[in-house]
């Protein structure tokens, strides 16, 4: 058994500090120490170096494609690779229009649970319906996907589609014949899925908000709802954008589902009632068929396009989140 | 309330102070109705909002049981899939499968995953902060990304589909959830409960088994047990990278099943006797996952209780 | 001192009876599932186990020098043991997976996983190896090579590509042609009580819907032919659009809804009134579609049925991998959308046993097996393609370039 503290300070030579440090010398200088520094530092090199092959191996995989389209491959609106014409437009089109449509329907729906869950409800409801909201997050895409094709897609071609197309003020956005399969339906689907983010964040945003300020405000005469309106939400706006954002990038990344529900057509939607491509909807059609050289690498510039994409807007929530929490403790 | 004084003094202003002050008070009590109507209302849109949000929750869950409990038996569950028209068949390849490949992920991901908290958890500085930050935005990596660079690693090399190319790339999805939840239950480890045990001459190590890993273990837990749960799901990541299998099948070196894979195969069926194994393959896979979360929940219950 | 810290923990009490029973929990509920696993691999499906065993038992026939033996149907029972992988088309699934399925029964070493994912995939995983056989609708254009060598093509099924339509009201064999069906799938013609659908068939009561025309989004043999058949038949503002050779991918996507496989065609059909797409004949026949009686060459409305089938395929004369089109034949009953499906296999094997297997396979299912295909939808091989596949099959050879089979 190696010396304690004890017998290291015994001699009055040495201050307890000297020997606290020699004792902590000796330790470091085994061997064992040293097989868990390399074992953590072993750790994080390995995941770095995941990260790293990740972005490498896409931008790798899809420099043939770039070397034959150039850059227009980002923006152009053929994908025709039948005649060697790729063009990333129209997927970057309908996956910013299913994102935006599920956004629209998640977040004012989310932040108005969340405020229910956190300020108006009592305790006993607030728990058990904050469990249910987030057991929708642990529910598969795949399941998601599955309902939505089976069941809200037929749904959506008698009821609901027709029903928007009756209201004359929004023609513009409901035109077309009613197929079930279709950019809103491909929305609706990603809002039920990024809803329980919403919901999470924006909760724990509001709930962050210190009681001073609520006391104030109700000290000033406040009913619950000017409370809210003047100090919860005020405080916990960036919480809630952080909360937006990082639903958004949710929802970008989302594949499965999408392609199970929008309708598979390569072209630019003219409606929200007509069918289209998301980015990750066409990676997932094309990919297996794709021959190897050009045609998978325009497939696998397409998967860097939607990584590229959905990481700056995760970036982006990230700072928001954490530009809050210092925003805290500052 | 006009006293005799006023009347006396013979001012005005007692009279327009009382009409002034009922003045108010109806003004006050106007706007109170009036705002506790409106906070009351937008209560009620708040607890809308909240029923809309359970419903597809429900909904969900309603259709999946309803339809699936029809395809559920004993043989639904241990045998292979059979032609269609021939019956008897079962979804015993995709249980297998998913075991395996999931099993594999977290067997690669959760020492790794561990490594690299405990490293967060213990460092500080810019090398960390960086780990930190490239873990929060990899959670946000769609899957099928992740399963190209599988296809890229494993598959295309060798030219062979197989279980280890997709435990690869789940585990690279499961890595940034359990570095995340497992650095936060470390972190949880009060910092002088760490100083204490190295003060007292343990190595790191022991300090780490003893104290950090000891106390944090319901968090370690439950954060890897939700990512199991993620990864049994996830199915573009498997697609391109185990192929599949009619047969049952359970070497990780060659093609495999999936549930995920026959919910997306069957499902896209026109056939009802596929969509009923679809949505019988969906029971299974949702009641494991929810059986999953609920324990993780559980366990992290367990945490909060014996930490207050 | 581990208990000192651990204890200083937990406020005085020691850690040890909440930290052990979890970790036994743990070791327990994994010894459980190690055994749920052990009890369903021992647990055998109705399908036969599939161990791979590369060196099982060889044939019997000791007479030929070659290492296959004579390739004869009465041999073929007897078999070597081996798991094959194969991918390809999505049109001849239904076959494959009966008569794999079948066979296997008969041969309790060899089990097949068919991944029916599309013509293009089968292509492109045979030329690169990844699988040992491959299937598609549409042969690899001379010299069919991948890594491994050349590529041999080996009819293997006769099927159809119906017309399908939801249209509640209007019964089976609705007579559409050329120019009709290319005005719907260009977009010209809108809703089914167009004149020109209506002029074709008197005294059928066609509702005011909208057409939803449903194509493949992925590559497709079905799509294939009826780009070859629109070419011949739809005249030019059909060629305008899809040029004069047909292709795998479908040339409009601009109009209607693009569906992957023909299982995803036959859903969204099913699910849509007023919609029209094409699906591989066994698919339709399965899901109880109602089919389009198209107009063939000799003028005459056929639906799809085995017998028309059959008749297009009897006018493959002089068939190979070269000449493969039956699009839009001669003869009264001819259905004019039929297509042989090819299989795709290394003609050097670099393992022999596979080889044999594959050999022992595809001999079986072009003969004994298209006992099965009328029953499913498709229609059995005439006989002079049934020998063109024994040929192409006698050209299997061995790594070193000796025949496999005599």
């Amino acid at each position: 058994m190696a010396p304690t503290l004890l017998e290291e300070v015994l001699p009055p030579q040495l201050t307890p500090v000297a020997g606290v440090r020699a004792a902590l010398e000796r330790r470091r200088a085994r061997p064992g120490g040293r097989a868990y520094a390399v074992l953590r530092w072993g750790g994080a090199a390995l995941f770095a170096a995941v990260v790293v092959g990740l972005v490498i191996s896409l931008a790798d995989g899809s420099s043939q494609a770039f070397a034959h389209s150039g850059l227009g491959l980002l923006w152009s609106g053929t994908w025709d690779p039948a005649h060697l014409r790729y063009g990333a437009g129209v997927f970057v089109l309908g996956t910013l229009v299913t994102t935006l449509v599920a956004i629209v329907l998640a977040v004012p729906i989310g932040v108005g649970t969340a405020a229910f869950l956190s300020e108006f409800a009592p305790r006993w409801i607030a728990a058990p319906l904050s469990v249910l909201v987030d057991l929708i997050a642990a529910v598969p895409s795949i399941v998601v996907g599955l309902w939505g094709l089976l069941v809200l897609s037929p749904v959506f071609a008698r009821h609901v589609e027709p029903f928007f197309k009756k209201i004359p003020v929004l023609e513009w956005f409901f035109h077309g014949p009613a197929l079930g399969p279709s950019m809103l339906l491909a929305g609706v689907v990603l809002a039920v899925m990024i809803l329980p983010t919403v919901v999470a964040l924006s909760r724990t945003a509001l709930s962050a908000v210190p009681v001073a300020d609520r006391e104030a405000a109700r000290a000033l005469g406040g009913t619950k709802w000017q409370v809210v309106r003047s100090a919860v939400i005020p405080g916990g706006r960036t919480g809630i954008e952080a909360a937006v954002t990082l639903a958004m990038g949710r929802a970008l990344g989302e594949t499965i589902a999408v392609a199970m529900v929008i309708g598979n057509l390569y072209t630019a939607p003219h409606s929200l009632l007509a069918p289209g491509a998301t980015l990750g909807s066409a990676i997932i059609n094309t990919f297996a068929e794709a021959t190897p050289g050009l045609d998978r690498s325009a497939v696998i510039a397409l998967a860097l396009v939607l990584l590229v994409i959905t990481a700056l807007v995760n970036a982006g929530g990230q700072l928001l989140l954490r530009s809050r929490m210092r925003a805290r403790t500052a | 309330m006009s006293s005799s004084l006023g009347h006396a003094l013979a001012l005005p202003a007692p009279d327009i102070a009382a009409a002034r002050r009922e003045l108010v008070r109806q003004t006050a009590r106007r706007s109170l109705t009036r705002r506790r109507a409106a906070s009351r209302a937008i209560v009620v849109v708040c607890g809308l909002a909240v029923a809309v949000s359970l419903a597809p929750l429900a909904a969900l869950a309603t259709y999946t049981i309803a339809r699936g409990m029809h395809a559920l038996s004993v043989s639904f569950l241990t045998h292979a899939p059979t032609p269609p028209g021939i019956p008897g068949g079962g979804i015993s390849n995709a249980i297998v499968g998913s075991a395996i490949v999931v099993g594999l992920a977290t067997a690669m991901a959760v020492p790794t995953g561990m490594a690299v908290a405990l490293f967060l958890a213990e460092r500080r500085g810019p090398v960390a902060d960086a780990i930190r930050f490239a873990a929060d935005v990899l959670t946000g990596v769609p899957s099928i990304a992740i399963g190209i660079f599988a296809y890229a690693v494993l598959v295309e090399p060798f030219n062979h589909y197989s279980g280890l190319a997709g435990s690869f790339a789940l585990a690279v999805l499961m890595l940034p959830i359990i570095i995340r939840s497992n650095e936060a239950a470390m972190g949880a480890v009060p910092r002088d409960l760490w100083e204490a045990g190295l003060a007292l001459g343990a190595r790191r190590a022991r300090v780490v088994r003893s104290v950090v890993l000891r106390g944090s273990l319901p968090g370690l837990v439950t954060g890897n047990l939700l990512a199991i749960a993620r990864a049994v799901g996830e199915t573009a990541p498997v697609l391109v990278t185990i192929f599949g299998s009619t047969l049952f099948t359970a070497s990780p070196l060659g093609p495999l099943a999936a549930m995920p894979l026959t919910i997306y195969t069957d499902g896209t069926q026109p056939y009802p006797t596929a969509q009923q194994i679809a949505w019988g393959t969906a029971l299974v896979l949702l009641a494991f996952v929810l059986v999953l979360s609920i324990v993780a929940r559980v366990v992290a219950g367990r945490l909060n209780r014996r930490t207050r | 001192m581990e208990h000192v810290v651990v204890a200083a923990q937990n406020g005085g009490r020691v850690l040890a009876p909440f930290g052990r029973p979890l970790r036994a929990r743990w070791v327990r509920a994994a010894l459980v599932l190690g055994a749920t696993g052990a009890l369903l691999a021992a647990c055998s499906s109705t399908s036969p186990t599939a161990a791979e065993r590369t060196d099982g038992h060889s044939t019997t026939t000791a007479a030929s020098s070659a290492p296959g033996g004579v390739l004869a149907t009465a041999t073929d029972a007897q078999s070597p043991a081996a798991q094959l992988t194969g991918a390809g088309a999505n049109s001849i699934d239904a076959f494959f997976t009966r008569v794999f399925y079948a066979y296997s029964a008969a041969n309790h070493g060899v089990s097949v996983n068919y991944s029916p994912a599309g013509s293009s995939v089968g292509i492109t995983d045979i030329e690169q190896g990844t699988v040992q056989f491959g299937d598609s609708e549409v042969p690899i254009a001379a010299p069919a090579q991948g890594t491994g060598g050349s590529i041999l093509q080996v009819p293997v099924d006769l099927g159809g590509v119906a017309l399908s339509y939801n249209l509640p009201g209007v019964g089976q064999g609705l007579k559409l042609d050329g120019p009709t069906l290319a005005g719907i799938y260009l977009g010209s013609i809108t809703t089914w009580n167009n004149p020109a659908i209506v002029a074709l068939n008197p005294g059928v009561n066609l509702p005011h819907t909208s057409i939803v025309a449903v194509h493949r989004a992925d590559s497709s043999g079905p799509g294939y032919d009826l780009d070859q058949y629109l070419i011949d038949t739809g005249g030019a503002a059909w060629t305008a659009k899809s040029g004069s050779t047909p292709s795998l991918h479908w040339p409009v996507t601009s109009v209607g809804v693009g569906q992957q496989l023909n299982t995803g065609v036959a859903s969204y059909i099913q699910q849509t009134p007023g919609a029209i797409g094409y699906v591989e004949f066994a698919a339709a026949r399965q899901a109880g579609f109602t089919n389009v009686a198209l107009k063939n060459q000799a003028n005459d409305f056929v639906a799809p049925s085995p017998t028309s089938i059959a008749s297009a395929g009897a006018q493959a004369h002089n068939l190979s991998a070269a000449n493969f089109v039956i699009v839009d034949g001669p003869g009264a009953g001819t259905y004019p959308l039929a297509n042989f499906s090819w299989t795709l296999l290394y003609q050097k094997q670099s393992n022999q046993t596979v080889g044999i297997v594959l050999g022992k396979l595809f001999d079986w299912v072009t003969t004994t097996g298209q006992q099965q295909a009328s029953a499913l939808g498709y229609s059995p091989l005439p006989a002079n393609v049934v020998s063109l596949a024994h040929q192409t099959l006698l050209q299997l050879q061995t790594s070193a370039g000796q025949p496999l089979f005599s």
